[in-house]
Formats: structure tokens, C-alpha cells, sequence
């Protein structure tokens, strides 16, 4: 067990932390601002993956050029839940959030089923192909872009809800609504623009991951439970939470797979948000 | 206080006491009757699968109605009870009537060590812990070679029936009456406890933790008290599930579908109120079945959409659940909004 | 009062209701997964089934395929033999219902059901009625050692096929002069995957090989990362992977990224097999071993697999046969056959049928030796064979006698390849 295997392994797991900081940033948005899981977020994820495939398949759009194009969906997407189902939730018990987010993803997940069959996708021969050698360290490059582009869009995003008025309105309807409504700030656009961005977020690692990660239906639950821990971890409704949680939860999964046991690697990241929640029960940066 | 208590315990649970007592008892007494009319073994599952799932479903509606923690990883306990008398009787050959109580035993003693650290946890902190905590005891059970791995446990048939041995091969009507009795036993038993001091203090609790404790109830106590009794409730469909399928593994036993599955009944039916979990199963485990049979042959995932469907639906037009069109409950008359 | 009637007559009119099926066909329900993760695999064995009825009751010009020059099943008269099809969604409790139903709807013998868990739990459903349950997918060993009398298998267990891989180890290093004796195995952590890996771990031991890493992760996992890193440090001489389609993917293109090139790799099918892997990794796959029961290039040798192969792109959607449909195909006919030599629809003669079954190697689209029961309900003449991928297809490399390639070894490392 050298120090170069275990900088690979550290290499390795700072890459897909990157990637579940991102996924997670978009749930903690959501529910920085609603107090609503989107329990139906491995699914988005999903649905960013097959739009993706679909870009490439039908148009012949190579998943780098089509991100945009995701990014917009989803977003479209997102301002539909909030509209159609989310609306109608918000003042509801905990409990009944939970699980009309539940029934969201089976739904999606069904729906899904049934036009694109269980089967696996992969979109072939993407521009993003090979490998980068740093020294002794070995990093594919589709891995390395994808991770990179997530910690941009993970930039991009704090400074948006930090540094523009419109992020600083949503700060504020996450704050305190009613305060917020009646300085003009209206809730429910807020609330889907919330939406928008936070499946933005996931569109963007979706669409990343498809250049090396084959997509079907059920792509989206290990990574969904990936997030929400991320998001616990972190703390619910702190952005910044969310990327060191990732950044935790990836290097976790990685030194733990290596040095100790890989078949127990999901136990390690458990553990460790077992022990976070106990001692310190509102995550790292949490509100509560 | 006390007045006001002795008040409420006097309340009718219906407003027109004696027409319901007779409808169920009626019910009951043609459920005792129903083998008899010969139906097939098919219905016969239909509604073992009802009694079954209703218990579960009570199960989780104590933790969650009665004292307000959403546990998404309740399926976990039916796995200790399934993989509890299967081991014994496996490899001691234990009748799986003790492996029943070994298996309500083992999940009290987690109940415990999970709710003691957990049940401090706020709303969504707990509900994501439960979650993972059941499929970290999914993963630990697929690895672990002494009680079969991933292959999980496969009871030996036996050539004949035996009441000893809990495993009846020639016809179901042996389960259906051991079913039966478990279900009517813990409806029971759920009712005394809405009913009984206990349940007044879970409902306190989950209504408004901070009143109740100044009122001098302590809060955790009582949530892990309600998280132990909805365990042992569960442990035993789990086992009788083992004595019923005669193969168990991880991936049906440990899967978090079971702990969904229940949460959607229940919320179905309407949370924190005793009829709720059993309208609600009387209504999906049907309509689940059904969809199966008719839909879900052509491979198109129909009968999932319907229940995702459904789900949203209820979420949306009927958060108390369908028992909200029957009667509003009494003894919850403060729905917290 | 009267709602007690009326509740009363409610009930046994829901009982009356299933239709008693006719007894002159033959009714044999089948149950595979139609939805989840191996929907796609369940499909294609159901179109595998119904390509078998189309052979069984119409006429086909189809010489060596038994069953195939007459409309219907000849001992029974011409009865044509038809299908009642499930989904058991791959949960045992969901394949135990299914098959409850479709006993009750009359079926003769029962089918299916590529997922091992669901087969064990169906087939004691089968057994307490005396009815048989005949399953030519799925590869648990454990199956056909419960002392069942109604279930038999057409088709090969992994213990069998890690035989087979074994055989060939060993025939290497004699042929060659060469020393393989270190092995590592990953495996998936399902029923199908942690089975696989036992069965290689426990055979090694016995034939005196050593398991220098042995790992098993959670299926349709995220990463492999640290997975493919300990292998890379331990560099066993082979390494014999159990994989799903997304995981075979994940793990070659995380070996490709970290360099890790194995000298030989044998997976035990599944993932390595799917119609779309040599498609979707186009050149990263080149060296690849696996094992199977099935190759279309064993067309060659035997001609039926073309003609059989057109009748099921009818049913498939214009997929080709593979691995999974060729055994349901082999398995279903072999229980037809056995239906009509025993020349009724009774449970017990159709088991005796299928105890006497003797079907020869060539009326057979796999390369088994026959169909012929042990006192276990194993088909005992199973055989199978060991494929490199060559130039982008799947070349069958062993056994030596059937092979219509030589070994490429070691495996081409990934900057040749």
C-alpha cells in the first residue's frame, strides 16, 4: 500500500465528491427554501442522464455541446414540479411532503420504464475519451472535466445566491417568507425558480456523467442516497455544507474501499453520518 | 386534568356505537367463516397478504401516527423476524413459535440501540437515518456467510403439515387462521393502546413535544417506548412471512420496499388513527395486485405509475388519508396543519 | 342481515369467477422479471418462450428440431400448447403469488424464472401442489440440491460453468507450460452475483488455487475505484468478475482510467454478455473471457441457431438470441417434449416425462450434450463453452474441440488495444 496508491485513491474520491456536492447542492437549495425533500432527486438525475442520451441518440449531439440544452429542461422541468405538485404541499405535514416526493419518483421512475425500457444506455465513442497521467496518478479525463465543470457550477451557484439580488431575494424567502412577501419578494415564483435551479444543478452532473457512465432507469437511487446524506452531512439549507460534505462523503468511499474493506465502502459513509448527526445533530453548517 | 381525561375515555370511539359493533363483528365472524366457502387458494393469499400488511402497517403507524417519527427504514425488523426463526429453525431446529418471540426479542434490543442515539434526531435527520441504517443491515446481511449470504436462508419442506414446525403444505387455511389471529390480536392491541394512558402521552408528545414536556413527560422515554413497541409489533409478520414463502433473502426481506410500502398504506389510509393502516391495505393490496396481474404482464411498469399515481393524489386532495371521508377522529381532534 | 347476504354472495361469485381452462390444450404458465432492473433480460426470455410455441404449434421445415414438423403437440393429439405469462418483478413473495394464480388458473407445469431467489420460492409453491416446475436460466447450485421431486433444470448452475473455467485453467498451464495459480474474484452482492463469487472461492480452494483477493460491492454501484485499485496492487494471474450490464461497464472503463490490465479475465456471463457490450466499449473489450452456454457464432456448427435466431427477432423487437433467450428457448421446449412423451396433461405423467427425458445434443440450439435428468432434476449433459472477444465479436476459445479461435493471451493492456 504505497503513497502514490493512496493518492490515487485520494484523487479518485475528490473527483466524485465533486460530482455528489453538486447533486446535493440542488436538494439543499430546494430545501433551504421549502423545507421539502425532493425525494425524487436520484430521479431527476436520471431524467438529466436519459436527456442526455436522448441529445446525443437523436441529434447526434455529443453530451458536452448539449448541456445547455439539459440545463434548460430541467429547469422547465423543475418549474413544472413546483407547479403541478410542490404547490400544493407546502403548508402539509412533513410526513405527506415525503411521501408526494416518494410518489413523484416511482412515478417518474415507471414512467420512464415504459418508454425507454429497463435497459442500459451508454452514448459511444464521446469527445471526452482517455486518459491524463500525473505523475504516477491516473485520472480519466471524461472523470477529471466532469468533476471540474461540477465544482464550476457549484461556484457559479454560490456566488449567484450570495452575490445577485435575485439570489439574495431567495435567501431571503428561505429566511423568512412572509417577511419576504411583504417586501415584495413573491414566494411562489421564488420557490420555482428554486426548483429551476436546483434540477439546473443536477442536469449539469447528469449530463457530465454520461460521458462515462452508462444511464437506465434505475441509475438514480445510489446516487440520490449519496446526496441525501451529503445534504444531512452538510447540513440542510447551507450550500457550502454540501460541497464539504461531498468532498467527505467521496474520499470516504474511496480511502475506506481501499484500505479497509470495498465491500463495505457504503457502510463507512453511513457510519460517518451517524456519528455527525449524533454529536453535532444539525450537520456541519445546518441551521438547526 | 383528570377530569377532562376520564371525559375523553368515556367518549364514544363512533358516533353510533352499536350499528359499527355489529358490522364488525359481523366481519370478523365471516372472515373466521371465509375457508369454509371454498375459495380458492388464491383469495386465500389475497387476504393474508391483507392481514399481514395491515399489521405492518399498524406497526409503523405508532412510531409515526402516535408519536410523530418518520422512520423510512422500518422494513428492517421484518427482516429480523424473518431471518430470526428461519436461523433457529434452520440450524437448531427450534420451532419457529419460540423463533417468533426470539425475533420480537432481537428487534426490541435494536430498537433500542437505534432509538436511544436517533430519536433525538429532528424530522428529516431521522427519517434519513432510518433509511440508511436499514440498508446498511441489507448489506451487512448479503456478506454475512452464517446466515447464508446473498442466498439468504431456505427452510427445508417438510413432508407433512405441522403446527410444530409453523409450515403447512398441503393448503393455506392453516396460515390464513394464523394470520388472522395476529391481525385481530394486534388490532386489539393497538386500539387498548390509543385508548390507554401510553397512547395519550405518545400523541402529547408527537403533537407538542415542548408542552408535553413541561408537562412533565419525558419525551425521549416515551419515543423510544413507542419505537420498541411498533419493533416487536413488526418482528412477527417478518417471521411468519419466513414460515409462509419458506425462502427468505436479503433482497426480499431487507428491501426498502417493505418499509415504503407500509408508509404508503399508511398514509393512504390516515396516519395516527387505528382504522387507517387497514383501510388503506383493504384499498392498495388489491389494486397492487390487481394492477400486476392485468397491467404489469406486458412489462410496461403500469402498475407502478398507478402507484406513484395514487400516492401524489392522496398527498395532494387527501393528506388525513381516505379515512378522512369516513369520520373525523375524536380522540385527534387537534389536526396540527 | 341483509349486508351479510349480500357480502356472502359477493364472495363466492368472486370465487366463481376464474375461468376454468379447457383441458385439451396444454397451459403452462411462465413467470420472468418485466419490470426492474433485468426487465430487458425477462422480455427477451418471454420472446424466447413464445418463439418456442411458434415452432411447437405450427409447421416448420426445421430438420433435428423436435416438435417442429407438426401443428401442435402430436402426442396429444395435435393439442396445442399455450402460455399465461407473469411478472414477478424479481421478488420471491411477487413469484409465489404469480404462481398461486396461475395454479389456480389451471396451468400443467410452471416456467421461468431467470432470478434464483424466485425460483427457489416458486418451485415450493409447485412442489406442495405436485405440479413441475421446469427452469432452464437460472444458476444457483443450490436449486437442485433440496431433494425437490417436481423441479428440473435444463440448464447449467455456476458451479458447473466455474467447472468449466477451472477446466480450462488448469488445460492452460498443463498446454502451455504456464503457472496461473493466483486468482482474483469480484463479484456483484446479489443472490446471483454473491453465489457466483462463493462457488469460485470454494472450488478454488478445492482444485488448490489461491484467492489472493476477493471482493464483493453493491450492485449498480457508483464508483470502482478503490475496487480496481486493490486489484491493480494484488495483480492476480486471473480475475473472475460476476457483473451486471452497468457494472461490467463501470469496472472496464475504471480499469482503463487506472491502468489496471489483468493477464486474463473470465467473467461468468450476465454483464459480459449483453447484447450491447461489445457495441457500447467497441475496442476496450478486446480480450475479455466468458463464459456462456450460448455464442451465435456456434451457428457454424450448428445451422437450427439461424433459423431459430429469424423466428425470434419476431418476437424480440429485432433483437438477436443470446445467453438468457437461448436457454429459455432449450429449457421450454425441452419441458414440451417431455409433455408429449408422456401424452397427457397429467402432473404426475409429466413428470415422468420429464424424469425419462433423453433428448440428443444436435435437436439442441445450445451445445449441450442433451437433455437428460440426474436423480437431483439437474440436466446432467449440460456444457458450455469459454469465449474471447477478437477483433469485436465473441470467439469460442474452449473447449479446445468446439473452439473457433485460439487464445489470445495475456490479455491485449489497454494502449494496444
Amino acid at each position: 500500500m504505497t503513497i502514490e496508491i493512496i493518492l490515487q485513491a485520494i484523487v479518485a474520491g475528490l473527483i466524485m465528491g465533486l460530482i455528489y456536492a453538486l447533486i446535493a447542492a440542488g436538494l439543499s437549495l430546494i430545501f433551504g427554501l421549502m423545507e421539502i425533500v425532493n425525494f425524487a432527486h436520484g430521479e431527476h438525475l436520471m431524467l438529466s442522464m436519459f436527456t442526455s442520451f436522448w441529445l446525443w441518440s437523436l441529434l447526434g449531439l455529443d453530451p458536452l455541446f448539449s448541456v445547455p440544452i439539459t440545463i434548460l429542461l430541467m429547469a422547465v422541468c423543475g418549474v413544472v414540479t413546483h407547479y403541478m405538485l410542490i404547490r400544493y404541499i407546502l403548508k402539509a405535514k412533513m410526513l405527506i411532503q415525503i411521501c408526494a416526493t416518494f410518489g413523484l419518483s416511482i412515478f417518474i421512475r415507471s414512467v420512464a420504464q415504459l418508454l425507454w425500457t429497463p435497459d442500459y444506455r451508454n452514448v459511444e465513442n464521446p469527445l471526452m475519451e482517455g486518459r491524463i497521467e500525473l505523475g504516477t496518478i491516473y485520472v480519466g479525463q471524461p472523470q477529471l472535466f466532469a468533476s471540474l465543470i461540477c465544482l464550476l457550477a457549484f461556484m457559479g451557484l454560490y456566488w449567484f445566491v450570495t452575490k445577485t439580488e435575485t439570489g439574495l431575494a431567495l435567501q431571503a424567502t428561505a429566511q423568512d417568507r412572509h417577511a419576504a412577501e411583504i417586501l415584495g419578494i413573491p414566494s411562489d415564483k421564488m420557490f420555482a425558480l428554486g426548483w429551476a435551479i436546483g434540477l439546473g444543478c443536477v442536469a449539469v452532473a447528469g449530463s457530465m456523467m454520461m460521458n462515462y457512465f452508462a444511464v437506465f432507469t434505475d441509475v438514480g437511487i445510489n446516487f440520490a442516497l449519496f446526496a441525501f446524506v451529503a445534504v444531512a452531512l452538510g447540513g440542510f439549507g447551507s450550500i457550502i455544507g454540501c460541497l464539504y460534505a461531498g468532498i467527505i462523503i467521496g474520499l470516504v468511499e474511496s480511502l475506506g474501499g481501499l484500505l479497509i474493506d470495498p465491500s463495505f465502502k457504503l457502510l463507512y459513509v453511513f457510519a460517518i453520518y451517524l456519528l455527525v448527526v449524533i454529536y453535532r445533530p444539525q450537520g456541519l453548517f445546518g441551521r438547526y | 386534568m383528570l377530569d377532562k381525561l376520564s371525559l375523553a375515555k368515556k367518549e364514544p370511539v363512533w358516533k353510533n356505537n352499536n350499528k359499527v359493533l355489529y358490522f364488525l363483528g359481523s366481519t370478523v365472524l365471516l372472515l373466521f367463516c371465509l375457508p369454509f366457502f371454498n375459495v380458492n387458494s388464491f383469495y386465500l393469499h389475497l387476504f393474508i397478504m391483507i392481514f399481514m400488511h395491515s399489521v405492518m402497517a399498524q406497526s409503523w403507524n405508532v412510531i409515526a401516527g402516535f408519536s410523530g417519527q418518520i422512520s423510512l427504514g422500518h422494513g428492517l425488523f421484518f427482516g429480523i423476524g424473518a431471518y430470526a426463526t428461519s436461523f433457529l429453525f434452520t440450524e437448531y431446529g427450534i420451532t419457529p413459535w419460540i423463533g417468533i418471540i426470539f425475533g420480537m426479542f432481537v428487534s426490541g434490543i435494536i430498537a433500542i440501540l437505534i432509538g436511544i442515539p436517533m430519536l433525538r434526531l429532528h424530522g428529516h435527520y431521522f427519517a434519513i437515518a432510518t433509511l440508511l441504517i436499514a440498508i446498511g443491515f441489507s448489506l451487512v446481511f448479503r456478506r454475512w456467510d452464517l446466515v447464508g449470504a446473498a442466498s439468504g436462508l431456505w427452510i427445508p419442506i417438510l413432508p407433512t403439515d405441522s403446527w410444530v414446525a409453523l409450515q403447512f403444505n398441503s393448503s393455506k387455511v392453516p396460515y390464513y387462521y394464523i394470520f388472522l389471529a395476529f391481525f385481530l390480536v394486534t388490532f386489539l392491541l393497538s386500539w387498548l393502546l390509543s385508548r390507554s394512558k401510553l397512547g395519550y402521552r405518545l400523541r402529547a408528545v408527537r403533537d407538542d413535544p415542548q408542552a408535553a414536556s413541561s408537562l412533565c413527560i419525558n419525551v425521549s422515554h416515551y419515543k423510544i417506548i413507542a419505537y420498541v413497541i411498533s419493533a416487536i409489533m413488526m418482528a412477527p409478520m417478518g417471521s411468519l412471512f419466513a414460515q409462509y414463502i419458506l425462502v427468505i433473502d436479503p433482497a426480499t426481506v431487507f428491501n426498502i420496499e417493505i418499509s415504503i410500502v407500509v408508509l404508503l398504506i399508511t398514509v393512504l389510509g390516515g396516519v395516527g388513527n387505528i382504522w387507517g393502516p387497514l383501510l388503506g391495505t383493504v384499498i392498495l393490496i388489491p389494486i397492487s395486485e390487481y394492477t400486476r396481474i392485468y397491467f404489469g404482464g406486458t412489462g410496461g411498469a403500469v402498475d407502478l405509475i398507478l402507484y406513484g399515481l395514487i400516492l401524489m393524489l392522496i398527498c395532494v386532495f387527501r393528506p388525513n388519508g381516505l379515512i378522512s371521508f369516513f369520520h373525523r377522529n375524536v380522540l385527534d381532534r387537534k389536526q396540527k396543519r | 342481515m341483509k349486508k351479510t347476504i349480500i357480502t356472502i354472495l359477493s364472495f363466492l361469485s368472486l370465487v366463481c369467477l376464474p375461468a376454468m381452462g379447457l383441458a385439451k390444450d396444454v397451459k403452462i404458465g411462465v413467470i420472468y422479471p418485466l419490470t426492474g432492473s433485468s426487465a430487458q433480460i425477462g422480455k427477451d426470455a418471454v420472446a424466447a418462450v413464445n418463439t418456442a410455441l411458434d415452432i411447437i404449434n405450427n409447421k416448420h421445415d426445421i430438420p433435428g428440431m423436435p416438435l417442429a414438423e407438426n401443428e401442435g403437440l402430436s402426442g396429444l393429439n395435435g393439442a396445442k400448447v399455450s402460455i399465461v405469462v407473469g411478472d414477478h418483478t424479481g421478488k420471491p413473495d411477487v413469484g409465489v403469488s404469480e404462481t398461486e394464480k396461475m395454479l389456480n388458473d389451471g396451468v400443467h407445469a410452471m416456467y421461468g424464472a431467470y432470478f434464483s431467489s424466485v425460483v427457489a420460492a416458486a418451485s415450493t409453491v409447485t412442489e406442495r401442489a405436485g405440479i413441475p416446475f421446469v427452469n432452464g436460466d437460472s444458476a444457483s447450485p443450490k436449486l437442485t440440491s433440496r431433494g425437490l421431486k417436481y423441479f428440473f433444470r435444463v440448464g447449467p448452475h455456476d458451479g458447473m460453468f466455474t467447472q468449466l473455467m477451472f477446466e480450462f485453467i488448469q488445460d492452460f498451464n498443463k498446454k502451455n507450460n504456464a503457472n496461473l495459480n493466483t486468482l482474483g474474484i469480484l463479484h456483484e452482492d446479489t443472490l446471483w452475483g454473491s453465489d457466483s463469487g462463493s462457488t469460485q472461492n470454494k472450488m478454488a480452494k478445492e482444485q488448490g488455487l489461491k484467492v489472493i483477493e476477493k471482493i464483493s460491492y453493491k450492485a449498480s454501484t457508483t464508483t470502482l475505484t478503490s475496487e480496481v485499485q486493490r486489484l491493480k496492487a494484488k495483480d492476480p494471474d486471473v480475475l473472475l468478475p460476476s457483473q451486471y450490464t452497468a457494472d461490467a461497464f463501470l469496472f472496464l472503463n475504471t480499469a482503463k482510467e487506472l491502468d489496471y490490465n489483468p493477464k486474463l479475465l473470465i467473467a461468468q456471463n450476465a454483464g459480459y454478455v449483453d447484447p450491447t457490450f461489445i457495441s457500447t466499449l467497441g475496442d476496450n473489450a478486446e480480450g475479455v473471457i466468458s463464459r456462456s452456454p450460448f455464442n451465435t457464432d456456434l451457428a457454424k456448427t450448428i445451422p437450427m441457431i439461424g433459423t431459430i435466431n429469424e423466428v425470434f427477432k419476431k418476437y424480440s423487437g429485432g433483437r438477436d438470441l443470446s445467453d438468457v433467450p437461448a436457454r429459455a428457448f432449450t429449457g421450454f421446449m425441452a419441458l414440451a417434449v417431455a409433455i408429449n412423451n408422456a401424452g397427457s396433461t397429467d402432473p404426475d405423467k409429466i413428470r415422468e416425462g420429464l424424469v425419462n427425458l433423453d433428448i440428443p445434443g444436435e435437436a439442441l440450439i445450445v451445445p449441450y450434450r442433451g437433455v437428460k435428468f440426474g436423480p437431483d432434476g439437474q440436466n446432467d449433459a449440460v456444457r458450455g463453452v469459454l469465449m474471447q472477444v477478437q477483433n469485436g465479436k465473441y470467439c469460442t476459445v474452449y473447449p479446445y474441440e468446439l473452439a473457433a479461435c485460439d487464445l489470445v493471451y495475456p490479455m491485449p493492456t489497454w494502449d494496444k488495444k
